[in-house]
């Protein structure tokens, strides 16, 4: 019993940092069709950016938090302003702003180990102290990551179902040009779009470092994870990729622990070619069209 | 297999650890004296600087331990210059980074080094390669390079071709000595009544590659010799930011041991963070890690109990605390002086061996440049870490105790253990560099 408790805790705190990750990520797929290969550095960024408030600037560590909020959502708007823009009406354009915001995320994560050095540091935000769940000490560390997870999607779930800006999104997600002809000012949306990414993204960065120390190429992993979501959960669908985050965070812990902590990740790339075969549109496919 | 050397050297047996490490600051002192006199008798035959090629990873994942190794042999070369180089030549270290990169990198980097650098020897310690790259280049050019792979390869690759590998030498053991050391310690604690073992389970939590792999495989192949079973051998990949999978088996079959030679910091502080919150009655015994700072910044007060070891460290006696404290005053407190002090004492090394020699060689001179190995293999050099002295057939380091029994011989193989969040860990084994007692960990019913 023990041990059920100790996985579906680890694989509930393990999954909404990937769902944090996951969801920027689909969001611009969905609205942009684009696939940002920066992201993993904008969650590099964001952690670093709440380091550095915290320790140089002596905020207190909490908001930490809204720190790398923002400074994602600052990286979403100039990645957009600077690269995607200019890429995203080239002809090519999807293999085009891959490798730009591949380019993009080499230059952030050197510039990184440039000001930082190698060093691992400690995200100094922490909550400290445990409590018991079914005869489990839980950290609380794990308890607030996943709430604040929460917190987030469901803001980004009533954004993009309950708001003119999110009706936007949809919209342009359907179909650019006749979102167009409707009046939504496209190009707004996308750089709304970037910026609400890239503040996920910040967080999600921010979270991960809590668990696992900030290092200059620390968004590579989840970055890689988030990708692997987004395709099994179908490509720019934002509530598949929030689900499937969860359902594959499940998986790897289980298949860890029953087989071995190195087949975890080789069990989700397994799901994906499964799922490319079996409904290459991914699990959520169907709701493609009306890219949420 | 564990071997043990004996000298031709007559040493007389130090009484106690108080004569002991007396008598080998003096033979401490001797080196670089013995090197001095050597260059105030030599006539300079040209006042042309001796290059050392350094390649190395600047940048990239492991930037930090290479930037060590630069300041190590940096610091090691003003030192020799202030006392006429190496007979009367200055020396120049030549770094090129390899970028933390593989084999293509480092074949560039080391071939670059002796074709345009001119470099007469190589001196680095490790690179993102399969361990063939750099030597294969150094070898077909005819001069030493030193390394510190810590691997049984370069072992077995000198074994088995000494005509091509004449120069190459790692100035530290192989990784095997890691595991071996660990299951005699272990024993050691039992046998002084510092640990006694809950059950007869080690746990082993191994990490990827051959380097991690083959020092599990020795703590796992030695451990029935020591009356231990295996109960769980996990390799993890890193980066492992939630070790719940891990710690679930763990708690369901709690080990006496738990040996991780995954040796990735920023996981093995995690796996403190996690660990902590529910313990096993367990010895912790981690690799390399919690010798870094950042393993304290990032586990805190977790980390207070944990044991480490290394086969080349700074040792915490007067010539290693006197060394940490130079190199701290020149590169910072968040400096490593472990990782610096392994390419310091080296460079020491091959200058004394050059020195006696007669002088360095230039690259593609095999005839002065195998005068320069035969006198690394026949010199002791003692600094910061121990004794540097080679296998005369690996042209790998003896290692203590693992490897000689006479402290004087051998590199010792040194055990620490955190014991203040806020310091390094204290060396709690073996004798006579023990600084401090083993204490048991508070996780442990019982401990501290």
């Amino acid at each position: 019993m023990e041990t059920l408790v100790q996985l579906t805790l680890t694989s509930l705190t393990t999954g909404s940092m990937y769902a944090l990750a996951a969801v920027g990520l689909s969001l611009i797929w969905g609205a942009l069709g684009m696939l940002n290969m920066g992201h993993g550095a904008f969650m590099t960024l964001g952690a670093y950016a709440a380091m550095t408030a915290i320790n140089a600037l002596g905020l207190p560590p909490f908001l930490g938090i809204f720190v790398s909020l923002i400074v994602g959502a600052a990286i979403g708007i100039l990645a957009h302003l600077l690269v995607a823009k200019w890429v995203i009406v080239q002809d090519g354009a999807h293999t085009n702003i891959m490798v730009a915001t591949a380019g993009l995320a080499i230059l952030i994560e050197d510039s990184i180990l440039k000001i930082y050095g190698g060093y691992p540091y400690p995200q100094p935000f922490s909550v400290t102290g445990s409590v018991s769940i079914g005869g489990v000490a839980v950290n609380l560390q794990s308890v607030f990551i996943l709430l604040v997870a929460l917190v987030l999607v469901g803001v980004v779930a009533f954004l993009l179902l309950k708001t003119k800006f999110g009706r936007a999104i949809r919209a342009t997600a359907m179909n650019r040009d006749a979102a167009r002809l409707m009046g939504v000012r496209t190009e707004t949306v996308f750089l709304q779009v970037m910026a609400l990414a890239g503040a996920l993204a910040g967080v999600s960065g921010m979270l991960i470092s809590t668990q696992a120390t900030l290092s200059p190429m620390m968004g590579g992993a989840p970055m890689l994870k988030a990708f692997v979501i987004c395709v099994v959960a179908g490509l720019g669908n934002v509530w598949g990729a929030g689900v499937m985050a969860i359902v594959l965070a499940f998986a790897e812990v289980v298949v860890g622990y029953s087989i071995g902590l190195h087949f975890g990740f080789p069990a989700m790339l397994l799901i994906v070619i499964l799922v490319l075969i079996w409904r290459p549109e991914g699990l959520f496919g169907k709701e493609r069209v009306v890219r949420l | 297999m564990k071997r043990k050397t004996t000298s031709n050297s007559e040493i007389t047996p130090a009484k106690s650890r108080r004569s002991f490490l007396k008598g080998l600051g003096a033979t401490s002192v001797a080196t670089p004296v013995a090197l001095a006199g050597l260059n105030k008798a030599a006539t300079a035959q040209n006042n042309d600087p001796v290059i050392i090629g350094c390649p190395v990873s600047l940048t990239g994942m492991i930037a930090a331990d290479g930037i060590e190794v630069r300041n190590g042999l940096e610091m090691a070369a003003e030192e020799l210059n202030e006392q006429g180089g190496i007979l009367g030549r200055p020396i120049e270290v030549h770094f090129a980074d390899t970028e933390s990169k593989g084999d293509d990198m480092v074949i560039q980097a080391t071939q670059r080094l002796i074709d345009r650098e001119n470099a007469s020897a190589i001196i680095t310690s490790y690179n993102l390669e399969t361990g063939a790259a750099m030597i294969n280049a150094a070898a077909d050019a005819g001069i030493i390079a030193m390394h510190a792979f810590t691997s049984t390869t370069h072992d077995d690759r000198v074994l088995a071709d000494p005509d091509r590998y004449w120069g190459i030498f790692q100035y530290c053991p192989p990784e095997r000595i890691y595991g071996e050391g660990l299951l005699d310690m272990i024993q050691t604690l039992e046998e002084t009544g510092k640990f006694d073992r809950a059950n007869d389970k080690i746990a082993i939590i191994n990490g990827p590659g051959s380097f991690t792999g083959q020092i599990a495989a020795a703590v796992r192949d030695g451990a029935a010799e020591h009356g231990y079973t295996i109960s769980l051998f996990e390799t993890a990949t890193p980066p492992v930011s939630d070790w719940g999978p891990v710690l679930a088996k763990l708690r369901a079959d709690p080990p006496a041991v738990i040996a991780m030679t995954h040796y990735h910091v920023q996981d093995q502080a995690q796996f403190m963070n996690q660990f902590t919150t529910n313990p096993t009655d367990s010895l912790i015994y981690m690799l390399y890690g919690p010798s870094l700072g950042a393993f304290r910044d990032i586990a805190g007060e977790n980390s207070v109990g944990c044991l480490y070891s290394s086969v080349i460290g700074v040792l915490q006696d007067e010539i290693g605390t006197s060394f940490a404290a130079r190199y701290r005053e020149r590169y910072g407190e968040n400096s490593s002086p472990s990782v610096g002090a392994m390419a310091y004492q080296a460079m020491f090394a091959y200058a004394t061996a050059a020195a006696l020699a007669g002088g360095p060689g230039e690259p593609y001179d095999d005839t002065q440049n195998r005068l320069v190995a035969e006198k690394l293999k026949a010199i002791n050099i003692r600094g910061p870490v121990g004794t540097m002295r080679f296998h005369h057939d690996t042209q790998s380091a003896v290692s203590y105790p693992g490897e000689t029994d006479d402290p004087s011989l051998g590199m010792p193989h040194i055990f620490s253990q955190i014991q203040d969040a806020k310091e390094d860990g204290y060396v709690v084994s073996p004798w006579p560099y023990a600084v401090r007692d083993y204490e048991t960990p508070s996780w442990i019913k019982g401990g501290e």
